[in-house]
């Protein structure tokens, strides 16, 4: 074996090698940023006022957490239009909605296969954004730092999120499109961090007599149901069966790349009062809802219309051998 | 995986789902096997000439006698990180549970867009029409499932309860 046929396999690793340390210059400080933002988001206390704006709309809502030994609550109080509430203890999510006095109860069926970002996962995430750290700005009467997430092709959006640069708590965070245009925004305009106590993160309705609608999702294998391609980046993640609204089971698959998500949902069609077919989008949520044969498909995802179509389009059932 | 293995070997597989499967072409299984299949195929239609069965193994050990390149390596999860996923990945494969009365009653005439994976995506379509209140449950069922709940607590959910859009 001559020297000369070694060549091109030196010239994959020398490639490999410097594209890694690229990926590593470019991010590590920011990956860093990234990871402080996460333990804050798990470890600090706080109770705050944030705006949600998307296109011109805009709404405030009051956010509280709770961090105590035996568990984390947090509650969100939507401070304009129709009152509704929600509030998170370990892995119950319970949201109140006090006009049609519906309690709607979201259950992780587990914390292991709750799809979190983890620590040691942020790293890879690189694969599908460039990240770096971008400038300094002042939110709510903290200093922050921002990190800057740009996507490596045109099937995700970008994420620029703005963080204190003391504690790490998250200020405010953006979502981009390809162009760099802002889709929506999520902004604290006041922020405690500390001094909470159990009482703040308690539901502020007693909910008795309301209706209660509990998804009573398990995990499941949803057989003959897959994509004919997947998206790119994008893996299953979850695969379970459901409850939503008072009707039917539905089949819930989520693909995810880290940090963008998209859910599949499959249920017969004659099951509820279907959504009609068809794109709908609101800030960075995307809708898609199709039909195959008596089944309905609708896939809901934090990502470009483009892609929650394609995955829907993807859909396929084939019957179980 | 075999025709995804087809499409990589004829180079038609996109770069970005490539990593993967080569990853897993890189360990000893029925991956690795097939990609050895699908080139003996290719040379025996290009009436190539078989290699030496230990072709391989003189790369390799022909590689490992290179001098090392001092280069910092690609950032990698320890293994210690990826145990307890893996642990959680069979302990989440034994809870499930086959739902095979699930489906249509007969099956799609034909899948539609098979070729989904090489379609380009199209400009992002204005999605001119908002999503109407009675997608509220479909968007908080997904919220409970995002990462970014991760990085951002509960404050993404008010997208999932909003009264009007």
């Amino acid at each position: 074996m001559s020297a000369e046929a070694l060549a091109p396999a030196r010239a994959v690793v020398l490639c490999a090698a410097v594209w890694a340390a690229a990926a590593q210059a470019q991010s590590e400080d920011a990956l860093a940023l990234m990871r402080r933002i996460h333990d804050a988001t798990q470890k600090l206390s706080y109770r705050g006022t944030f705006v949600y704006q998307h296109g011109a709309r805009s709404e405030t809502s009051r956010i509280t957490r709770f961090v105590d030994p035996d568990g984390d609550i947090e509650r969100v109080e939507v401070l304009d239009g129709v009152p509704r509430e929600l509030v998170r203890t370990r892995d119950v999510v319970r949201c109140y909605l006090p006009e049609s006095r519906v309690v709607k109860i979201e259950r992780r069926t587990s914390d292991r296969s709750f799809p979190a970002l983890l620590p040691e996962r942020v790293g890879a995430l690189a694969r599908h954004y460039n990240i770096v750290l971008g400038e300094t700005s002042r939110i709510a009467g903290y200093d922050c730092r921002a990190v800057l997430l740009s996507p490596r092709d045109n099937l995700r959006y970008g994420y620029r999120l703005y963080a204190d640069a003391k504690s790490g708590m998250l200020l405010k965070a953006v979502t981009v499109d390809a162009a760099g245009q802002r889709i929506e925004q999520f902004t604290f305009t006041q922020l405690a961090i500390g001094g909470v106590t159990r009482e703040m993160v308690r539901a502020r309705h007693a909910a008795t007599k309301w209706r209660i609608e509990d998804a009573e999702a398990s995990p499941a294998r949803l057989d003959g149901w897959s994509l004919s391609a997947e998206l790119p980046g994008f893996r299953k993640v979850v695969e379970l069966r459901r409850r939503m609204g008072d009707a039917k089971p539905v089949g819930q698959l989520v693909y995810s790349d880290g940090l963008a998500a998209v859910s599949v949902f499959i249920e017969p069609a004659e099951a509820r009062q279907s959504l009609g077919a068809g794109a709908s989008g609101s800030g960075a949520l995307h809708v898609y809802s199709r039909l195959i044969e008596n089944f309905r498909v609708t896939v809901v995802g934090e990502a470009p219309a483009a892609s929650v179509q394609r995955i829907a389009n993807a859909v396929e059932y084939r019957r179980p051998q | 995986m075999k025709t995804r293995i087809s499409q990589l070997v004829d180079g038609e597989l996109e770069a970005s789902s490539a990593g993967e499967l080569i990853a897993q072409a890189c360990r000893p299984g029925e991956a690795a096997d097939t990609w050895c299949v699908y080139h003996l195929i290719g040379d025996a239609l290009r009436g190539a000439r078989p290699m030496p069965a230990d072709f391989a193994e003189r790369i390799a050990s022909r590689i490992a006698q290179e001098p090392t390149v001092l280069a910092p390596g690609r950032i990698a999860p320890s293994p210690r990180a990826w145990f307890p996923m893996a642990v959680a990945a069979s302990l989440a494969a034994v809870a499930l549970v086959g739902w095979v009365a699930f489906g249509p009653l007969r099956e799609p005439a034909m899948a539609p867009q098979a070729k989904v994976e090489s379609v380009p995506v199209p400009e992002a379509i204005a999605a001119a029409v908002p999503i109407p209140p009675e997608a509220n449950d479909y968007l908080l069922a997904h919220q409970a499932y995002s990462p970014r709940v991760s990085l951002q607590g509960m404050a993404p959910y008010v997208r999932s309860v909003a009264s009007e859009r």
